[in-house]
């Protein structure tokens, strides 16, 4: 697709600062960013959109740098594909360490307080996390929406699974899902509408998932008295497949390939590269540039909106008229190059804002304003998923790292009474070999050489035995929402442009370290099912290490953040409403994973942009009712006027 | 009636032939600059070389299905299928050839002429007969090799007025020349390119647009009012639009005149290239050395590819995405083997895929013999 960002689609802080008719200023380009800019341009609404990073990946040139930058990177972390950029600094792994009690580890951007270390980590560029999410896309499970009225765990949301029902298949179509959904109709799993398909066909499951299927398949576990029969799955995914002709009443869907500044026709189906995170090399995954491109097009049609785009701006404080609570504008720093602090200072005001940053941004920004909220619960209950790896060495060759870096899984423990006492989970079956636990091919090598003394055709041929029969087990585990998991802002710990960086204190409740245990047994139990030979070791010395009931684990982060601004049903016991609309700031809106009280063991961007739907429709609302009831804006102060309630709830 | 027109069903199908093996013709040439690329510059000229690629399979399919429509047979493992570069096209006898060569400036003038736009000139103009001299190896429609068209379009329209004329003639008798299994027929579902959806041929309507596709592809919206334009109704840039870009040193976009693109700019870095022996053949290789193990390796594995496509066309589909598009991926490694050596006493060119199909065919057959 052609996403044009010429200098008439960019704006300037100048001409930004000094536009006061925006109906919304949009503070970051992932994927909620995307997505609403999308839903207002298309009713003809005029939208601001901040992205701090830069705004390299706009062109196929510049995407496939960021690939190239990935390609030649010894590293091979989420954040490999982008350069450093201290203006707009992101979480980074490799240089995490494990934290003695009371130790802090302000070494990398986001400050860990321990005393759990997290990996977790978010992008702050164009596109933002849909540049190196794995593309998988389940939809919750529809008692993930009230886990503390069914199992006495964390928090409940004040919607249901059927009310978010119709916006799950309009993110579906938007992001352009593959998936077979006939494999996903069993007990415990989400319900799909009756004859509901994906816009395209299921990804065919890799030689490793029948190898898997083949072991598994026809046996069971007992778990709190339930037999729960395995069987291995195919993960719905935002990847482009076949269009599925039976789509939409009959009328199928196109898949849309990649974006640029000019024609290119790439993109448009999945090849099976197995470096779907950090980056897809041809596109073929879902990233937000995508809705991004149907916004920039928008611009020349006379019925719809317009979008203005200003690239390297930080939100750095929002701020609030002490009159009425609304915000009043928001005070951006705009550097011109990533490697000097130089930057102005502007203050952009809109009729609405809307912040979009994910977690653990939003809750940073919101906390740096001052702004923790009536109910003090900005930056609590922070959720992420505890991922717990198990590898082993297949009997025979089972074809790692071909394929996606993930088609399948087993995902019948998403779900059951168990989860009473309980962490769900859902497995992943990773196709690129051992790589997310041990670095492998890399460590292979080292092992080969340093501890076999391999050389030569021997070690081409250790490498090959070894490398192509790696397999990973990724556990996915619900942790529920907790206040003292927390993100928070020190002013001792800033950036290059003086923003606070993020704090984040969190530890792994026991619930979900039972989860974890289980998971581990779960995985020796398929393995010996499979003849698999375990080669699961969990270093003491590792930043994820725990120690549950005398066993270790390495508990890793899974990306997927929540919590941080939760919606409920008032302000004394959330931030945000259902529609992600702020109680406290009546024309404010944050938008992301951090609104949800639960993620279950679903990857979040799918429900994230099903909530966008939502959360659009409440802005349009109050976006007609300000023009109906002549509300005006005060330009002269920027202070807006007539918001003063909840119009739409 | 013009006597150049396609006149019989049997010479509609030996046009529909050559259709393919005239898309297919431009594979070799275009693959082999492609790889001929140094990995990591050259990013512009590889994405259009390699879409170009994609596209020309995409019309190979097209051809077939036309075949497939009027009961035709498709057979891609028959002698003569892979021409012996250099090769003149149908179009091409007085003008130039297709080489095997890395990505150079010679080789950018030769992919644009071949994908140049319809010549507009008369209809006497534009279809010319004559003997073709007998050392020239060139692609001929005809058995006796006496037909040429001067652009590729032209011989698609000479195609698609046989289709209408020939299925009006067969509608008048109450019978039509859609005579195929519909099963034959190769959808999106099998194979996808960057623009133009497959859809299958099973009446003159879904012909015509089939044609219509590869024209406009091949050299932009042609349309009898206006010039050829660079996008084409889908809102496709045409190769030769897509060629020339490269040439002009800068990206067209939309509401862009032929041969004034107001696009990003474009470099090429003609160093970055692997310059490789050019129409290269088994012999340039010694015989026993690993280069020309991979030579035949590489041969053996497009001769399978085909005889898959062949396989492909003709009932089993599935294939299509199952084998013949994997095996497109894998033609990057063996290539690669080739492309990145030099080829000893080829005064420092690397060695290229030579696509003697037939030859290698026949060293084979004396093999097992």
């Amino acid at each position: 697709m052609h996403l044009r960002i010429d200098p008439t689609r960019l704006t300037t802080p100048h001409e930004a600062a000094g536009d006061g008719n925006y109906d919304a200023v949009i503070v970051g380009s992932g994927v909620s960013g995307a997505m609403i800019a999308e839903q207002l341009c298309k009713e003809g609404k005029r939208v601001l959109m901040l992205e701090a990073g830069p705004i390299t990946s706009k062109s196929l040139r510049g995407y496939n740098d960021y690939v190239t930058n990935y390609f030649v990177s010894p590293g091979k972390d989420s954040q490999a594909p982008f350069p450093e950029n201290p203006n707009a600094p992101m979480p980074r792994t490799p240089l995490l360490r494990k934290l003695q009690p009371g130790q802090v580890d302000s070494n990398t951007y986001m400050v860990q307080t321990g005393p759990y270390v997290t990996d977790t980590v978010y992008s702050r560029t164009l596109g933002g996390t849909t540049m190196h999410w794995q593309a998988k896309t389940p939809r919750m499970v529809p008692e993930d929406f009230k886990t503390r009225t069914l199992y006495d765990q964390g928090l409940d949301w004040p919607i249901s699974y059927d009310d978010l029902e119709p916006d799950y298949q309009r993110a579906e179509r938007e992001m352009g899902v593959s998936g077979d959904v006939t494999a996903l109709r069993y007990p415990g799993g989400s319900p799909y509408p009756k004859d509901y398909v994906y816009p395209m066909k299921g990804m065919p499951p890799s030689y490793l998932d029948q190898m898997v299927n083949d072991g598994i398949e026809g046996t069971s576990v007992e778990l709190d008295g339930q037999t729960i029969p395995l069987q291995v799955r195919p993960f719905p995914q935002a990847r482009n497949g076949i269009p599925n002709e039976a789509y939409d009443g009959g009328k199928g869907y196109t898949p849309i390939g990649a974006v640029n500044t000019h024609q290119v026709d790439f993109g448009e189906r999945c090849q099976g590269n197995t470096n779907c995170v950090p980056i897809c090399p041809v596109q073929a995954k879902y990233w937000s540039g995508k809705t991004l491109a149907k916004v920039l097009r928008m611009n020349d049609e006379p019925d719809k909106g317009e979008i203005k785009i200003l690239p390297q701006a930080v939100a750095s404080k929002v701020e609030i008229n002490p009159e009425n609570g609304h915000v009043a504008g928001i005070q951006v720093k705009v550097y011109k190059n990533p490697d000097s602090p130089e930057h102005e200072t502007i203050t952009v005001r809109g009729k609405i804002y809307v912040i979009t940053t994910a977690a653990i941004e939003t809750a940073r920004l919101l906390l740096a304003s001052g702004l923790p909220s009536t109910s003090g619960l900005v930056g609590r209950n922070y959720i992420d998923h505890a991922y717990l790896f198990s590898w082993g060495l297949t009997p025979k060759i089972c074809g790692a790292y071909r394929g996606t870096d993930c088609i399948s899984g087993i995902l019948d423990l998403r779900n059951g009474p168990f989860r009473k006492h309980q962490a769900a989970f859902s497995v992943d079956i990773n196709n690129n070999g051992w790589s997310v636990a041990t670095s492998s091919p890399y460590t292979d090598v080292t092992a080969l050489v340093d501890d076999g003394n391999l050389f030569g055709s021997q070690l081409r041929r250790g490498l090959v035995d070894r490398v192509s029969r790696q397999l990973l087990f990724a556990f996915m585990i619900d942790v529920p929402a907790n206040e003292s998991n927390r993100v928070t802002v020190d002013p001792q710990y800033t950036d290059a442009l003086g923003n606070m960086r993020p704090n984040l204190s969190f530890t792994t409740p026991e619930y979900s370290m039972r989860g974890a245990a289980y998971a581990r047994q779960f995985a020796k139990t398929v393995f010996s099912r499979m003849g698999v030979i375990d080669y699961t070791q969990y270093s003491p010395s590792n930043f994820g290490y725990v120690v549950y009931e005398g066993e270790g684990y390495e508990i890793h982060g899974g990306c997927h953040l929540g919590g941080t601004h939760i919606m409920g049903t008032n302000k004394n016991n959330s931030v945000v409403d259902a529609n992600q609309r702020s109680w406290d700031h009546a024309n404010l809106y944050l938008a992301g994973g951090g609104s949800m009280p639960s993620i279950g063991t679903a990857n979040i961007t799918l429900t994230i942009a099903a909530l966008c739907y939502r959360s659009t429709r409440a802005m349009l609302k109050q976006l007609s009712f300000e023009t109906t009831t002549g509300a005006t804006i005060h330009k002269t102060t920027g202070y807006h006027h007539g918001f003063s309630r909840h119009c739409d709830t | 009636m013009d006597s150049h027109d396609i006149a019989t069903l049997e010479s509609l199908e030996e046009h529909l032939f050559s259709a393919m093996v005239l898309e297919h013709a431009t594979l070799p040439a275009y693959l082999t600059a492609l790889y001929s690329i140094k990995p990591g510059t050259n990013q512009d000229a590889s994405n259009i070389l390699r879409v170009v690629a994609v596209e020309e399979m995409l019309h190979m399919t097209i051809a077939a299905n036309l075949l497939n429509a009027i009961g035709g047979t498709v057979n891609l493992t028959q002698t003569g299928f892979v021409p012996s570069y250099p090769t003149y096209l149908p179009d091409s006898i007085d003008d130039f050839q297709i080489h095997i060569e890395a990505f150079t400036p010679s080789a950018l003038e030769t992919f644009l002429k071949i994908e140049r736009p319809v010549y507009l000139g008369t209809v006497q103009q534009r279809v010319v007969k004559r003997r073709i001299p007998n050392h020239v190896w060139c692609l001929s429609p005809n058995k006796d090799g006496t037909t040429q068209y001067t652009t590729i379009g032209e011989f698609y329209n000479a195609i698609k007025e046989s289709f209408i004329r020939l299925e009006a003639e067969a509608q008048a008798k109450g019978s039509t020349i859609f005579t195929g299994d519909p099963a034959f027929q190769i959808t999106s579902e099998y194979y996808y390119s960057g623009g133009g959806k497959l859809f299958p041929v099973t009446n003159l309507d879904s012909a015509v647009q089939a044609i219509d596709l590869v024209i406009e592809q091949g050299e932009g919206y042609v349309d009898e009012d206006k010039p050829t334009g660079v996008f084409d109704q889908y809102g496709e840039i045409a190769h030769f639009y897509r060629f020339e870009q490269l040439r002009l040193g800068r990206y067209y976009v939309r509401g862009d005149k032929p041969g004034f693109p107001t696009g990003p700019a474009i470099e090429i870095d003609w160093d970055a290239v692997y310059l490789t022996v050019v129409d290269p053949k088994l012999a340039d290789y010694p015989e026993g050395s690993e280069l020309y193990q991979a030579a035949l390796n590489f041969n053996i594995a497009y001769a399978q590819f085909l005889a898959l496509l062949t396989e492909a066309y003709n009932g089993k589909r599935e294939l299509m995405m199952r084998a013949a598009v994997p095996a497109m991926f894998d033609f990057r490694n063996l290539m690669n083997r080739l492309i990145r050596n030099p080829a000893p006493q080829q005064h420092g060119r690397h060695a290229a895929a030579t696509f003697e199909i037939d030859a290698t065919n026949a060293i084979l057959g004396t093999a097992k013999a």
